[in-house]
């Protein structure tokens, strides 16, 4: 015994497994965050993870796909021959497109994140005068990351198609070409991103996504967890507070609604808090709520699962369009703004919190 | 205090403690401070956020901006190996000291216990003979070398190990650690990833154990450590619970080590002397092998005390304010209060102008990180500040008597959430001060 604790021998054991602790910790994650465990042995959370991969995440960009697919076959009618009937005949193909969209739009991680897919598809309101400008002198980039956020994506083909006298400046025989031109560059951006996410995910980001068990910043049930409150909080926010009016004592910005120009505003709204329900729920296999059971928590999940259904209602008894909603019933708006909060509150707070979820990579000594 | 048989402070002994003790709290520092800019935290602390959050009463002390930020961390990076070194020691502790001091007043979101107890050391260290020998001062100047120290110089730094140890442990003894053994309870389930114990951390008698095993660590093992007889087994205990820590909450950071490399000062004289003996490098003989003396004792035993009640005192400020701490949180920094808590929040900000009635709901993303908004969603001391924030910022909108109204909600360990301050009373018109805060509502009984 007195051997084992002489100081030397004691301090030749310190030294190594301090150092080596350190060394571990210190450099543990890697710079993308993303944290790999190959030793990961909960059965529970790979199973929800794998289900969120394959039967939700991978099939929803798919479907994103397809219908961008489509919606380059009805734009391609529209643009060699713009009239009305065209214009009508892309906006059911488009809503589609945008839907397929909202459909993952959470999972803004891993590939997604790294294509900007969501910054370069869902940037609103587009930037009107940018966008006009670069058409006007066929001079324009789309690939800069940041600034040319807002002149491309779903915003920018909702002004393009469905704005003021979208068909008539089409047809023009002079400008009519670079505005065509334009439209035929913000899609194919669109598929190229959508092709490379769907890609990266099964190149190998699937494997990580599923393997990754921890629940820290970087771990696949941390992004889901910040993503769900992310998403309540762009909902409430940007989709509907601002235009609303929230930020500015109640004067309507109708403009800067998600899809205005299409007037499809509330569906997509509808699409998205349905999405961030399925994300919660994981569908009919394994999720987020079956977790919080795991976990003891079931009049918690029920009482999430309670609002989701309260909120969805209260956003689908707004008329549409939401735009002209905003001023002819906003009682209807608000309630569903309301009900958007509480939803919010029980994600970020409750949610979070009883997953253990952390939202960033700070040392922190528990609160 | 010492483990000495006659108690008296200035009774010299070796002096080697106190150099391991000023190597290995170097070269730590050092190793620290570099983690800390590589993961980029420098930037991302002190230079991104466009506001911050100040300690009651050290307003004064401000993000220095983007370069002298990065150039204050190259000091107290410097300061701190040349610590290890002793080189230019008393400057360079100094420097340490209020350079680390400064950068962690900048911003209360940052705040954690163990930055507080580095800058604790750092103090103490700076009146302490810890360059007398192995240094490059002695090797410069032999005459300064000296064998022996006053007992003060290394019981003040046991104390200060005693002071952190015991107040945590005290601050773990309340019903929610005890008897539901949360936070534990919400966090182990997260760590279920963990080979072989991971299937172990969805069941509750283990976050029991460890609840429990923590409560009575931090309690007790000050006094095994100071034990001649139990110190080793003690030591290796030290070793377990912190390497322990260190793999299931890394979040924690640099604490482990902090305490597993301060924890050898309770060792004796002869360990340290070993210890120092493998470094394989030892100044010149000196010119006197002399006992370090400091002028005006009884001065230096007021001091002692007057430090020592403080440390003692200070935690229990808590007692002052009424209500659940962990709700209110008034008094809870300072005190050694470590992974006591499993505390989220969501805040909405309601600006309202006074002459008008207009209403602003506020992104509070426009202004905060997301580190920062989430700390001040919990904190009733940061989401005053960050209303006055508000307030300021909208009335250079134009806003003429801003009022500004928070909706928060708050859950803490387990329980679900609920409203944490009355949102009818405007955060504006209220005043930072050091008692209670009456629009704090109280904090709820029921639990899921």
């Amino acid at each position: 015994m007195a051997k084992l604790f002489f100081p030397s021998t004691l301090f030749r054991a310190v030294i190594p497994v301090t150092a080596a602790l350190l060394l571990l910790n210190a450099c543990g994650k890697s710079d993308d965050g993303t944290d790999n465990n190959g030793n990961s042995t909960d059965e529970f959370k790979k199973e929800m993870l794998v289900n969120y991969a394959d039967n939700i995440i991978q099939p929803g960009y798919v479907q994103l796909k397809t219908s961008l697919a489509d919606l380059k076959t009805k734009v391609a009618v529209l643009l060699s021959a713009p009239s009305a009937s065209t214009q009508a005949n892309v906006k059911p193909s488009f809503q589609a497109a945008y839907q397929a969209f909202e459909a993952v739009s959470l999972p803004y991680f891993g590939p997604a994140a790294a294509q900007m897919l969501n910054n370069t598809l869902n940037t609103f309101p587009p930037g009107i005068s940018k966008i006009e400008s670069g058409i006007a002198s066929g001079n324009y980039d789309l690939t800069l990351p940041i600034t040319s956020d807002s002149l491309q994506g779903f915003p920018a083909l909702d002004y393009l198609i469905f704005g003021e006298g979208a068909v008539d400046k089409l047809a023009d025989p002079v400008s009519g070409q670079n505005r065509k031109q334009y439209i035929n560059d913000v899609l194919e951006r669109m598929q190229l991103l959508t092709d490379n996410t769907i890609n990266q995910w099964a190149a190998g980001y699937r494997n990580t996504f599923i393997n990754s068990l921890k629940t820290d910043v970087g771990s696949s049930i941390g992004f889901l967890i910040n993503q769900l409150a992310f998403e309540m909080d762009a909902l409430k926010g940007p989709r509907i507070g601002w235009p609303f009016g929230k930020q500015s004592n109640g004067i309507v910005f109708a403009d800067k609604a998600e899809g205005y120009y299409s007037a499809i505003s509330k569906e997509l709204a509808v699409a998205n808090l349905n999405a961030v329900k399925q994300y919660y729920t994981g569908g009919s296999a394994k999720g987020i709520d079956d977790y919080l059971d795991l976990l003891g928590k079931t009049t918690l999940n029920d009482d999430v699962l309670a609002q989701f259904t309260v909120a969805i209602n209260a956003l689908q008894a707004i008329p549409a369009p939401l735009s002209a909603a905003f001023t002819g019933s906003p009682a209807t708006v608000e309630a569903a703004y309301k009900e958007i909060q509480k939803l919010l509150t029980l994600l970020k707070t409750d949610v979070a919190s009883a997953t253990g979820v952390q939202i960033n990579y700070m040392d922190n000594d528990g609160d | 205090m010492t483990g000495t048989k006659r108690y008296d402070l200035f009774r010299p002994v070796p002096i080697a403690p106190l150099v391991v003790f000023r190597i290995s709290f170097g070269l730590l520092m050092f190793f620290s401070l570099l983690r800390f800019w590589w993961r980029g935290w420098v930037t991302a602390v002190y230079v991104q956020p466009k506001f911050h959050f100040s300690y009651f009463g050290w307003e004064w002390v401000q993000a220095p901006g983007n370069t002298a930020i990065h150039v204050l961390f190259g000091c107290i990076t410097l300061a701190a190996l040349f610590i290890a070194f002793g080189f230019l020691y008393r400057i360079a502790i100094v420097v340490f000291f209020l350079g680390f001091t400064y950068i962690e007043l900048i911003d209360v979101t940052t705040y954690l216990n163990h930055y507080y107890f580095i800058s604790l050391v750092a103090f103490i260290l700076i009146w302490l003979p810890a360059n007398r020998d192995w240094s490059m001062d002695v090797s410069i100047r032999p005459q300064l070398r000296c064998a022996e120290v006053p007992a003060w110089t290394i019981g003040i730094l046991r104390f200060q190990m005693a002071i952190v140890y015991i107040f945590a442990g005290l601050a773990k003894l309340n019903a929610d650690w005890l008897l539901q053994a949360e936070p534990m309870r919400t966090w182990l389930p997260a760590k279920s990833h963990l080979p072989i114990v991971g299937p172990l951390m969805y069941k509750a008698w283990v976050a029991y154990v460890f609840s429990w095993f923590g409560a009575i660590y931090d309690l007790f093992i000050v006094f095994f450590l100071l034990n001649d007889r139990t110190r080793k087994i003690a030591y290796l205990f030290v070793l377990a619970f912190h390497i322990a820590t260190a793999i299931f909450f890394p979040g924690i950071g640099m604490f482990p080590y902090v305490m597993i490399v301060s924890s050898l000062i309770f060792f004796p004289s002869a360990f340290h002397e070993k210890l120092l003996s493998r470094l394989g490098w030892k100044p010149a003989p000196s010119l006197g092998y002399n006992t370090y003396n400091y002028t005006r004792p009884k001065r230096w035993v007021v001091a002692l005390l007057v430090y020592a009640a403080f440390q003692v005192l200070f935690p229990l400020r808590f007692l002052m304010y009424p209500d659940k701490l962990f709700w209110n949180e008034e008094g809870y920094r300072f005190s050694w209060r470590v992974m006591l808590m499993e505390k989220a929040g969501t805040a909405y900000f309601t600006v309202k102008d006074g002459t008008t009635g207009a209403a602003f709901v506020v992104d509070n993303k426009a202004f905060l990180t997301p580190l920062q908004e989430k700390m001040m969603s919990t904190q009733p001391d940061m989401i005053l500040q960050y209303a006055h924030h508000l307030a300021a910022v909208y009335k250079q909108k134009g806003i003429q008597q801003p009022r500004v109204f928070g909706e928060v909600y708050v859950a803490l360990n387990g329980r679900r959430s609920a409203l944490f301050i009355d949102p009818a009373v405007d955060l504006a018109a209220q005043q930072r001060q050091w008692t209670h805060y009456n629009w704090i509502l109280p904090c709820p009984k029921t639990k899921e």
